[in-house]
């Protein structure tokens, strides 16, 4: 009783193919419009992805408006030529097709194709993300409601609220959280990470362009969330030096003389405890860790003098201290084979009194012996 | 087919029919007719959208200024949490499962009730009560920590993220009951003769969407029940510093949040599914690709969640995984969007104000798939995230998406629910005012986003003023929007023209019996002989009651002799 009567062979409709240049001119134009468009004037691109991330927005951007402009194009183009009209009888119907394999086929193909060319660029960028950048300044951003703390290699103290990063020195940044979680985010350089309580995530980049730039929050972390914001200022490298140089003085690093009389031996030897004894032994100068024995600095007979080739004395002890060491073993008055490298004040963050009692300690092994 | 026929008129499921209950409470509190319940998860899910809506309200006019001095900074908090809660789980899960499945799923598939109507009841009555639940928490300190609630925060948050806890739990519990009811009542209580391939697209999109309640709804009462241990009970599930972890939270609340996005999405392809080829008086083009790449959508969705944590903190080569298959997702996705304009090529297009939802959805939905795509593209998402790009691309797929089904799905069955009609001209005069507020509200949010504006902020900077402006505006025209619909609603109970069985010419089997339909829906239950999308030939159903002149009246049966 149910007759199929078979689909009429019909064309495309009236004003098909005009429609479908027109959406292609219109495409090729915006896609054009968008390639052009220069990202940087409206948000800066400030350190090295911000460039790569741009381009593949402006990728995704062409591929996503072309199909929008197409199917929105079709849209109001089949709503226009196939509206019902009044001289349509009630019972008229539309053309009654039900699939055609090969248009499917290939709304199917086109799509997967796009998305692995879209998944392809996303993949390189996403790799070159992961990269280590060489040589690096390796620093640390802890979140904090509602404050952003920074945390130099050198700087003994943090500091809060504004991250100096000299220009042309790729940044590796360990963030985490102290509370809840929070974020860090800088629009100008457009990556972010979450800053997750007992969990360090790195972000990697290298700054471009000379500015100051925001730091965001962009979990929600309470009441201030919105206002918790952070200066990220990208200085020249010689502004660079002056500010960190600025800091340590700030914080008692590296100003004035250092008063060695003043060492306190016990405090030294505390101090000795936490930040030598991972390489140093109290020992000979043989008793190597990853340095020396530093039990008999000032008499032992084999080794006359410091790596340095200085003569042991309090002051050239903290010599040593002070500026840390690197390149070949002097001790036996020529010069010997390389014996690695021993960190400066900075890093070992070493204040004057740290180093006057750590002078005093190391003094009073070689006189016990 | 000869089976079928042989069936015809002779199959008798009476053992579903239960009798006419009477009285007040009886029939339109607590009822077990799939219909009634419809019906009342419409109006708590209308009443929960107006509450929800109104909250968004108070967001967009805090943000007019970059100071934003309407509310304090711990209600706007509030605020934005419970609209998002509100929108989510009172409002579009149970209008799209609860509401329009229960009203229409039975009676598309030619049954008289669900499988389990009183677990019907129970999972209906749990979601009024989460309701409730959820907006009291206002009066003890409301969840202030996003709709997402993460840990910690959410755990050191003001008394009322129990409440929210509790709410969700119950509502996640009413998800998981609707979605074993449907499962059961899809594959088993179809009518004879409707094989798979010839179920409406509507019940197809219903049972992609019950797989989905069904297994997802249990990690988030998993993630719930936990958060709420440790806030009550101090149990460290997500506190890093004794064990816990507060990735866990992310992972197991995302994966139900995800599939809960095609939870969403589904019904409302479904509705539009509907829509189309009545219409356009055409077949829908594709059925089969249609219904199936449901399903895809539906599995593939389990296999993406960690898409929303590309920042959260996982092994770097694990993004690559979820990016890639959310990829995947935009093939079926554009196959549906694709078969949907096929729909409307060669047709007889009207314009009724439920076809102009559904286009209105195409172009929308399109828009916010598109936006998808690039929030799926790693390197991309680490600017986006956490922005109003996000917001943006939210509300393009759920409001968009979502609510533009869910509009035009009301205007689709409004006349068989209520037996009247709605005028047309103000659903036409409604449409457009929605559609173009809302591009005006959440377009702009896009370049705000991109341009550095964090989500979730009561205050921001002073050069995003223009654009945070211009959507406040937009809202105003949006909430606007809703009055006139809800006017036009008013209008149809009170003075509507009473509607014949079948206004819009339809063809799936919902039309075939008077509006509103009886309460044991078919008195016999008819045999389908093929897909229902056909125009131009008879109805391919045996057994059904002679169609009914324009005045409504015939086609109302008698009651069954043995209720």
């Amino acid at each position: 009783m149910a007759q199929y009567t078979a689909p009429q062979k019909q064309g495309l409709g009236p004003g098909f193919w005009p429609v479908t240049i027109g959406l292609t001119i219109l495409n090729v134009i915006m896609s054009f419009g968008i390639a052009n468009l220069d990202i940087d004037k409206y948000l800066p691109e400030a350190a090295a992805p911000a460039g790569d991330i741009d381009w593949l927005f402006k990728f995704l951007s062409v591929v996503g408006n072309a199909i929008f402009v197409y199917v929105v194009g079709y849209i109001v183009y089949f709503c226009i030529v196939w509206r019902r009209k009044a001289s349509d009888g009630p019972d008229a119907i539309g053309i009654q097709i039900h699939d055609n394999p090969k248009l499917e086929l290939w709304w199917t193909i086109i799509p997967t194709l796009l998305m692995i060319v879209i998944a392809v660029f996303s993949v390189r960028i996403w790799i070159s993300l992961q990269n280590t950048l060489g040589d690096v300044l390796t620093m640390e951003s802890i979140g904090h409601q509602f404050k952003y703390e920074f945390r130099y290699p050198r700087l003994k103290q943090s500091v809060y609220d504004d991250m100096h990063i000299p220009v042309g020195t790729p940044i590796t940044l360990h963030v985490t959280s102290a509370d809840v979680i929070h974020s860090f985010w800088v629009p100008e350089v457009r990556i972010k990470a979450d800053m997750v309580p007992g969990l360090v995530q790195t972000l990697r980049f290298t700054p471009e362009k000379i500015g100051t730039y925001r730091i965001i929050c962009t979990e929600f972390c309470g009441k201030e969330h919105g206002n918790m914001v952070a200066t990220l200022h990208i200085d020249s490298q010689q502004d660079f030096g002056h500010w960190i140089a600025a800091q340590f003085k700030a914080q008692g690093q590296g100003s004035g003389p250092i008063n060695l009389a003043s060492g306190q031996s016990a405090a030294g030897q505390a101090l000795f405890g936490q930040k030598c004894s991972t390489c140093h032994s109290v020992g000979e100068f043989s008793q190597k860790i990853v340095g020396p024995g530093l039990g008999h600095l000032l008499n032992d007979p084999d080794h006359p003098n410091l790596v340095t080739g200085e003569k042991p004395s309090p002051e050239d002890i903290a010599h040593v201290l002070v500026n840390g060491y690197q390149g070949p073993d002097n001790s036996q008055g020529k010069s010997g084979p390389s014996i690695g490298v021993m960190p400066n004040r900075q890093a070992n963050a070493l204040s004057n009194a740290d180093i006057a009692n750590l002078d005093a300690y190391l003094v009073s092994l070689s006189q016990k012996s | 087919m000869a089976v079928a026929v042989a069936h015809a008129g002779a199959v008798d499921h009476r053992d579903h029919i239960h009798p006419e209950p009477e009285g007040f409470i009886a029939k339109y509190i607590f009822s077990i007719d799939a219909k009634v319940i419809g019906v009342q998860y419409m109006v708590a899910g209308l009443l929960f959208f107006i509450i929800s809506g109104l909250l968004a309200e108070v967001v967009r006019t805090q943000l007019l200024t970059p100071t934003g001095a309407i509310v304090s900074n711990d209600t706007y908090n509030a605020v934005y949490s419970l609209h998002g809660s509100g929108m989510v789980w009172m409002t579009i899960i149970p209008l799209v499962t609860g509401g329009f499945g229960n009203y229409v799923m039975p009676l598309q598939i030619g049954a008289r009730d669900v499988a389990f109507p009183w677990l019907n009841l129970v999972a209906f009555w749990m979601f009024p009560v989460a309701g409730v639940i959820l907006f009291s928490s206002f009066l003890i300190g409301a969840p202030d920590a996003g709709w997402t609630e993460y840990p910690p925060i959410s755990v050191q948050g003001p008394p009322g993220t129990s409440l929210w806890c509790v709410a969700i739990f119950l509502i996640g519990i009413s998800s998981t009951l609707t979605g074993i009811n449907f499962l059961v009542t899809i594959l088993k209580m179809r009518a004879p003769g409707m094989t798979f391939t010839r179920m409406p697209l509507f019940v197809w999109a219903q049972l992609a969407t019950a797989m989905l309640n069904m297994v997802a709804t249990t990690a988030l009462a998993g993630a719930l029940l936990a958060l709420f241990l440790e806030r009550q009970f101090n149990v460290p599930f997500y506190d890093p510093g004794r064990g816990g972890s507060p990735l866990l939270w992310q992972h197991m609340f995302w994966f139900y949040s995800h599939p809960a996005v095609y939870i969403m999405i589904l019904p409302a392809f479904g509705i539009v599914s509907e829509i189309f080829p009545t219409f356009t008086r055409k077949p829908i083009f594709g059925y089969k690709m249609i219904a199936f790449s449901s399903i895809a959508i539906a599995l593939l969705g389990f296999m993406v969640w960690a898409h929303h944590m590309f920042t959260s903190g996982m092994a770097p080569w694990l993004q690559l995984p979820f990016m890639i298959l959310t990829m995947v997702i935009a093939v079926p996705t554009g196959i549906k969007i694709f078969s949907w304009m096929a729909t409307l090529w060669g047709g007889k297009i009207e314009f009724h104000p439920a076809m102009l939802f559904a286009i209105g959805f195409l172009v929308t939905f399109s828009f916010g798939g598109i936006t998808g795509v690039f929030l799926s593209a790693v390197p991309v998402d680490l600017h986006e995230h956490g922005t109003y790009f996000v917001v943006a691309h939210i509300h393009y797929v759920l409001f968009g998406g979502s609510m533009f089904g869910i509009f035009a799905g009301l205007y689709y069955w409004w006349p068989k629910i209520t037996g009247r009609l709605m005028s047309y001209k103000l659903g036409v005069i409604h449409f457009w005012v929605t559609f173009v507020s809302f591009n005006v509200t959440f377009l702009p949010m896009h370049w705000l986003g991109l341009e550095g504006m964090p989500r979730r902020v009561a205050q921001y900077r002073p050069e995003f003023q223009f654009w945070n402006d211009v959507a406040s505006v937009g809202s105003f025209f949006l909430a606007a929007s809703t009055l006139i619909l809800l006017y036009n609603m008013a209008q149809s109970l009170l003075h509507g023209k009473k509607s014949p069985p079948n206004p819009w010419g339809a063809r799936t089997l919902e039309w075939t019996i008077s509006s509103p339909p009886p309460y044991y829906n078919y008195k016999t239950i008819p045999a389908v002989l093929k897909n229902p999308y056909n125009f131009g030939e008879p109805l391919p159903y045996l057994g059904i009651e002679p169609q009914v002149d324009e005045d409504g009246k015939a086609g109302v049966d008698p009651i069954p002799a043995h209720a």
